[in-house]
């Protein structure tokens, strides 16, 4: 089976609006996603996850090294990659139900055809009461879940996302969590599972979602280690068992120092 | 936003049942009492200075005011309405254009940006004289200061506006597959138009100022020119008449526009709360 | 066309018009019609060498700055008594937006019967104009207090007075600096308004005291120097920037933890 998406030899440098200096953020980078799997990137502050994110997004180009999906090229953004932003991009002055419906709309469904498909994908994130709210009157849980409604609606193959939990308390992280996996299809066929890269700061919930963890060093962003997660699926009941603590405590020993001093490093 | 906020400094005391419906009562009545007690203190100037022209009782001016109702007043209001429609309307739709094209095309906005920094401080009303000069006394006078005092902050504050649209939107709608010009009608637009409404509140003051300015000084119609106009017979009281009209009107225009940027930003937390 | 051309774009732009329009008017022969740049520069140096500009001038600012402290001496205070005491607001606020709708120069006919036509009338005007960015700004400044930062300063255990020594007052001082910034560059429009409205309206003897916008209208219909008129507007244009380049450098300076 071919990779769904590749990275070879990526490398990004750009120059830091504060500073004036050249920054390189990513060196070398090359990994393989495959088509069902769920694949996290973990690392320190700084150490270009989400750089690498918004290459394979199309959103950035890489300074040299290039990105392959379904083997040709990233040239742009493009539905089929559908992203989850850390601040969710809700449009404020369109209603749940308009957000959801706006990539259909955009690739020319009829008003009956996009209003139906986002209804449909509004019920599977449970948002059904809420559909005629604006983004303002829902809670940070609910916005992230009408984020992913919108992205669904687009029916992507690939699904990134770029810390889509950070900004959400712990109870409610760990509640979508499970729900990702659900619709992901954690517990069902792993052929109707689409393609993800998981971009996120907490290494439990890296080791809980996926099937592999790329652990990214930093300055400049490089791969320090690709580690499989050997825990059979659904997770569901596997969130404190002591062998995803394994895992957890190897990929912090990876990168506990590199977090450290990036504490000190990134004050202004 | 949080509650804290909101509040003042110094505590509230809690209203507590049928009190809190005097209390209501009472706070309407708070403003008309204030207004009455102003009305008396001019009432109690003009009696003691007891001359009509210097400064004409409220009674008086009241009763000015309504001859003129039926007298000149409507027909100034009117060509004062009129300056101000063509000068902001075109005001407006020239800096919002403007602002469009400056906004998709780079080059176009670092050729304009040199007259804006130059022309800006200059302020409408040091163009006076010389659209005395363009012009002559007459129309052309207040439409072209009130065009000129709308659209430079139009087109800033609309530039601005589309600017700081946050590039996440920008990024997410891309994703979803809109086309660029779907990005423009779909998405650029409707999120700067809280700042963009916002600024149209300002600016429709200081159009409103400059529409005085010009009246007063270059033309031969409109409220501002009127009040010169009664000046020369001494008639102070309609002086005053025209005075307050003009400030009324002007209040009302500005409550107009904050319902409207009220109502159409409505979706956004903090777009109506900007500008009080 | 990268970046940095852009940036130096604006120079050979500006130039370039500039040289236009000097050949487009000594082309068309009608030099006392169209103000120019070469005319403007003429008409510059011979205003500075009699010393009219600079009374002129000075005149104006003089009235400018006295009305801006007026302005502010009996801004602030109402704009804290109504930003600390919500029912002062409730009763005022509604009469001081009324007046502040009032355009300042629409009050000229009443001052000059009040006050004269000497330079007082125009102060009034420069005063009234100054009085409500200060007010407005300052029930906002009131307004936008953090809550929690006086909670944490009680919690501390301080009084009541040093509480408003402390906390209110640095708090509110940014957007009561923003205040006078705008008050002072509207004042600085009011009184330019104002003198030229006198200028125009008022025949009847001298118009006394002299300013930027007297001078305008001497120079409009008695000596009809167009150059001079744009000379003059440049001059206006010119006090405003400094104006603005000076409130924003006493404020960056007044609060430096912005």
């Amino acid at each position: 089976m071919s990779a769904k998406i590749e990275g070879r030899g990526l490398c990004k440098t750009y120059v830091s609006a504060r500073t004036g200096d050249e920054v390189e953020a990513l060196r070398n980078v090359s990994f393989r996603i495959m088509p069902n799997e769920f694949v996290s990137i973990v690392g320190p502050s700084g150490c270009g996850k989400s750089t690498l994110l918004s290459l394979v997004a199309g959103f950035a180009t890489p300074t040299s090294g290039e990105v392959l999906v379904d083997g040709s090229a990233v040239a742009g953004p493009d539905p089929r990659r559908g992203v989850i932003f850390q601040e969710y991009a809700l449009f404020p002055w369109r209603t749940v139900l308009g957000n959801v419906e706006f990539g259909p709309m955009a690739r020319g469904a009829s008003f009956d055809e996009r209003q139906a498909l986002a209804r449909r994908y509004i019920e599977m994130v449970g948002l059904t009461s809420f559909e005629g709210r604006y983004p303002h009157e829902l809670s940070g849980g609910m916005r992230q879940r009408c984020a992913l409604a919108r992205l669904l609606a687009n029916e992507p193959e690939v699904w990134l996302m770029d810390e889509p939990l950070a900004a959400v308390d712990l109870q409610t992280r760990n509640i979508l969590q499970d729900e990702l996996l659900r619709l992901w299809g954690d517990g069902g066929d792993p052929a109707l599972r689409r393609a993800v890269m998981f971009v996120t700061h907490g290494i439990d919930e890296a080791v809980y979602l996926s099937d592999r963890v790329i652990v990214l060093g930093r300055r400049p962003g490089q791969i320090k280690e690709v580690v499989a997660i050997d825990l059979p699926r659904p997770r569901r009941a596997l969130r404190n068992s002591a062998e995803t603590g394994r895992y957890i405590d190897h990929i912090w020993s990876l990168i506990r120092d590199e977090a450290a001093q990036a504490i000190v490093e990134e004050a202004h | 936003m949080s509650d804290s906020l909101r509040t003042t400094v110094l505590p509230r005391r809690v209203a507590a049942g049928a009190g809190a419906y005097w209390r209501r009562y009472l706070r309407r009545c708070e403003f008309v009492v204030a207004l009455a007690a102003l009305a008396g203190l001019w009432h109690a100037v003009s009696v003691a200075v007891n001359n009509r022209t210097l400064v004409p009782p409220p009674l008086v001016v009241l009763d000015a005011w309504f001859h003129l109702w039926g007298d000149e007043l409507p027909g100034d209001i009117v060509a004062s309405l009129v300056h101000l429609g063509i000068g902001y309307g075109a005001g407006v739709a020239t800096g919002l254009l403007l602002a469009l094209v400056a906004a998709r095309f780079r080059v176009v906005e670092a050729v304009i940006d040199p007259f804006i920094e130059v022309l800006r401080p200059i302020g409408a009303i040091a163009w006076i004289p010389i659209a005395i000069l363009m012009f002559g006394i007459g129309r052309g006078v207040p439409v072209f200061l009130i065009f000129y005092a709308a659209i430079f902050p139009v087109f800033i504050n609309t530039l601005a506006g589309i600017k700081k649209v946050d590039s996440k939107l920008l990024q997410a709608a891309e994703m979803l597959g809109a086309s660029r010009r779907m990005i423009v009608t779909h998405v650029v637009m409707p999120a700067s138009l809280p700042l963009v409404l916002a600024g149209a509140r300002l600016i429709l003051g200081v159009a409103w100022m400059a529409m005085v300015a010009a009246e007063l000084t270059g033309a031969n119609s409109g409220l501002g020119w009127r009040i010169f106009w009664y000046q020369e017979f001494f008639a102070m009281d309609k002086v005053m008449a025209v005075i307050l009209t003009v400030g009324l009107l002007g209040y009302v225009f500005d409550t107009l526009l904050r319902w409207m940027q009220a109502r159409i930003t409505r979706w956004s937390a903090d777009g109506s709360e900007a500008e009080q | 066309m990268s970046e940095t051309q852009l940036r130096w774009l604006p120079l050979p732009v500006f130039g370039s018009v500039l040289l236009l329009w000097e050949l487009a008017v000594r082309q068309s022969g009608q030099l006392s019609l169209y103000p120019y740049p070469g005319g403007v520069v003429e008409a510059a140096i011979r205003t500075v060498g009699d010393g009219s500009l600079l009374a002129a001038t000075s005149g104006s600012l003089y009235r400018v700055l006295l009305g801006f402290v007026i302005g502010g001496l009996l801004g602030i205070p109402l704009g804290l008594l109504m930003g600390l005491l919500r029912p002062v607001n409730r009763a005022l606020s509604p009469i001081v937006d009324s007046l502040r709708s009032i355009a300042p120069i629409a009050w000229i006919p009443m001052a000059l019967l009040w006050l004269g036509i000497r330079g007082n009338a125009a102060l009034f005007i420069v005063s009234y104009a100054a009085f409500f960015p200060f007010v407005v700004n300052t029930v906002q400044a009131v307004r936008l207090i953090d809550r929690t930062l006086i909670n944490a300063a009680r919690a501390l255990g301080a009084s009541r007075m040093l509480v408003l020594r402390a906390i209110i007052l640095p708090s509110s001082l940014p957007v009561i600096l923003t205040g006078a910034r705008i008050s002072l560059a509207f004042a600085w429009g009011s009184i330019i308004a104002a003198e030229l409205a006198m200028g125009i309206k008022v025949t009847a003897g001298g118009s006394g005291a002299v300013g930027l916008g007297q001078l305008m209208v001497s120079t409009l219909y008695i000596r009809r120097d167009v150059n001079g008129l744009v000379l003059y507007m440049i001059v206006i244009g010119l006090i405003s920037l400094m104006i603005d380049l000076v409130m924003r450098r006493l404020q960056r300076n007044l609060t430096p933890w912005r």
